[in-house]
């Protein structure tokens, strides 16, 4: 049983990573499999917090895809970046630096795909407006995204998975990646002159077609804005008052989602058209996958061999999870491999003593995980979606002009991260 | 049942071809390839669709924040261009129908490809088209 786990595993992981198949069809195959040769079962696949589908990372991600589903609606996010690019009065590097930072605080709150399908659009238009190429924005604007997608639990699915299987709270989250991304904006932002050199020479008379856009105009329905504004105060209020309430995140972003609904007034196609089924199945076939490796006892297996090698240090093993995180998840899906490196790091973390040093090895997951994501064209959902508007607009980006640029801004961001964690974690622990 | 209908080739200019559909109010142009054999009908929907940047189709939104006088520029895309770049990248199953075709052949043709035009051939040359509004000229009740 363990060698057909394994080889199922490895077969369905090789078939996502060179998307040879569908990556659903993939995910989904390889439970049906473990589940037709009885490798696992309903018991284990179904109803099973350790080795099976995790209800909580599923409902968590469905009730936020409906409450971004009616949110987008609202124009806001539109009306939001085209403000910022109008007080930079025309300048690109100030507009690259401001829809850049909204993209990356954007992208804490809501998915980075959605996020990126929000800012795009109003990146393309107004580097038409100025004339001036907007690959070099958009490139700037996904690795923001795949950046401050880290600073909390809901930022990016990574999270999520992380958060349902270390226990760790919406508030953990900010108190301890949320600085750290502050820090890494404020140094991707430092960058970005010197990585896109030579990409903001505008003509001034093009600035007045800017300044002439109507971001008022973007506001399509006030009240439904009012509506959406209240909602997530209170869906945030549940995430932070978790201790205070005792409801999950899943529960809070199902109720949220439901009361949205109720008092929106959107018809059911529509909001329930936001949500990406797709990626729900896909994340429920992974489970199965990971959770028949913990059943028979591979993931533990693994983890002994890493804490055998680490010999215990939990230094060593931070640092290693972390470098290897961040150079994985740029060639495969970020999603799969935290799905899978979690049930490993939470073996890990019951050989270390220290709570707050066994925490450090799932941020070091989580900042890995995250931030790899930036170092090629594949490394994360995010990054495919950028490319794809990019190029039905007529400004195809190749793989390298995208992954050249990628492998500086991981380097970078995993060497700011390194000492955060070092620092924070160990030296003054 | 055919009529005259204007062809343009695949490299003829896009904004000659557009002003021709604008003047005659054409549901749409044949695209013929050098030999003069039918390639492609090209509606008038999908020059709307090609004027209309894909920033705003992925984000409809973004059409009411440009003003009047920038939204006025939209045709300058067409400078330029040739009629082959206002085609889908893929191409389309091409509405043609041979000369004795009946009606409800072509009516077929035109409801499965969504097309409100099809060329008529004869030998696999163009002997004209036949356009919806034609169709349904012939195929309506008489009082």
């Amino acid at each position: 049983m363990t060698a057909i786990a394994i080889v199922v595993f490895a077969v369905a992981y090789v078939l996502i990573a060179t998307e040879w198949t569908h990556k659903l069809l993939a995910a989904l195959g390889g439970a049906a499999v473990l589940l037709a040769l009885g490798v696992t079962d309903s018991e284990h696949a179904f109803y099973s917090p350790d080795t099976g589908v995790d209800w909580d990372v599923i409902f968590l991600l469905f009730g936020m895809m409906v409450i971004v589903g009616v949110l987008r609606r609202t124009g806001v996010f539109e009306y939001v970046a085209i403000w910022a690019a109008k007080r930079a009065k025309g300048s690109p590097l100030r507009v690259m630096i401001l829809l850049t930072l909204i993209t990356a605080a954007a992208s804490a709150f809501l998915d980075n795909v959605t996020t990126v399908l929000l800012i795009a659009p109003v990146t393309l238009l107004v580097c038409e407006r100025l004339g001036i190429n907007p690959v070099p924005f958009l490139i700037a604007e996904v690795m923001a995204s795949n950046i401050g997608g880290a600073a909390t639990l809901i930022g990016d699915p990574p999270n999520i998975i992380i958060a349902s299987r270390s226990g760790l709270t919406f508030n953990d989250f900010l108190v301890h990646m949320t600085p750290l991304v502050v820090i890494e904006l404020a140094v991707f932002t430092l960058v970005l002159p010197r990585l896109f050199r030579g990409s903001f020479a505008v003509d001034p008379e093009r600035v007045d077609d800017v300044m002439r856009l109507n971001e008022r105009e973007a506001i399509a329905d006030k009240v439904l804005l009012i509506k959406c504004g209240a909602v997530l105060v209170l869906v945030f209020a549940g995430f932070i008052g978790r201790s205070l309430f005792g409801v999950a995140p899943s529960v809070v972003a199902l109720l949220g989602a439901g009361l949205l609904v109720l008092i929106s007034g959107v018809k059911t196609r529509d909001y329930m058209g936001s949500v990406e089924w797709q990626t729900l199945l896909f994340f429920a076939g992974l489970f199965v996958m990971v959770g028949a490796l913990v059943k028979t006892g591979v993931i533990s297996r693994l983890a002994d061999a890493v804490g055998a090698a680490t010999e215990g240090r939990a230094l060593l093993a931070t640092m290693l999870i972390l470098v290897v995180s961040a150079v994985l998840s740029g060639i495969v899906d970020n999603i799969p491999y935290v799905a899978t490196m979690s049930p490993v790091v939470l073996e890990l973390t019951k050989t270390v003593a220290d709570p707050s040093q066994a925490n450090a090895l799932w941020w070091a997951l989580a900042i890995g995980a995250d931030f790899g994501g930036n170092a090629t064209a594949i490394g994360a959902s995010a990054n495919v979606v950028v490319i794809g508007l990019a190029l039905r607009a007529g400004y195809p980006i190749s793989f390298w002009e995208f992954t050249r640029k990628g492998i500086v801004i991981t380097a970078i961001t995993i060497a700011v991260a390194a000492p955060y964690l070092w620092l924070r974690y160990f030296a003054f622990a | 049942m055919a009529e005259e209908f204007p062809v343009v080739s695949l490299d003829s200019e896009a904004r000659e071809a557009v002003q021709l559909l604008a003047a005659r109010r054409l549901p749409g142009l044949i695209v013929v390839r050098e030999d003069g054999t039918p390639y492609s009908v090209l509606p008038a929907s999908q020059v709307v669709r090609f004027l209309v940047p894909s920033y705003v189709q992925d984000d409809p939104s973004l059409a009411r924040v440009i003003d009047e006088p920038l939204a006025d520029r939209v045709a300058d895309k067409l400078s330029g261009v040739p009629v082959r770049k206002l085609l889908p990248s893929e191409p389309a199953e091409l509405p043609v129908v041979n000369h004795d075709d009946t009606v409800l052949e072509i009516a077929a043709i035109m409801a499965r490809l969504r097309c409100p035009l099809v060329a008529v051939v004869k030998d696999k040359q163009i002997i004209g088209a036949i356009t919806a509004s034609r169709l349904l000229e012939l195929v309506a009740p008489k009082d």
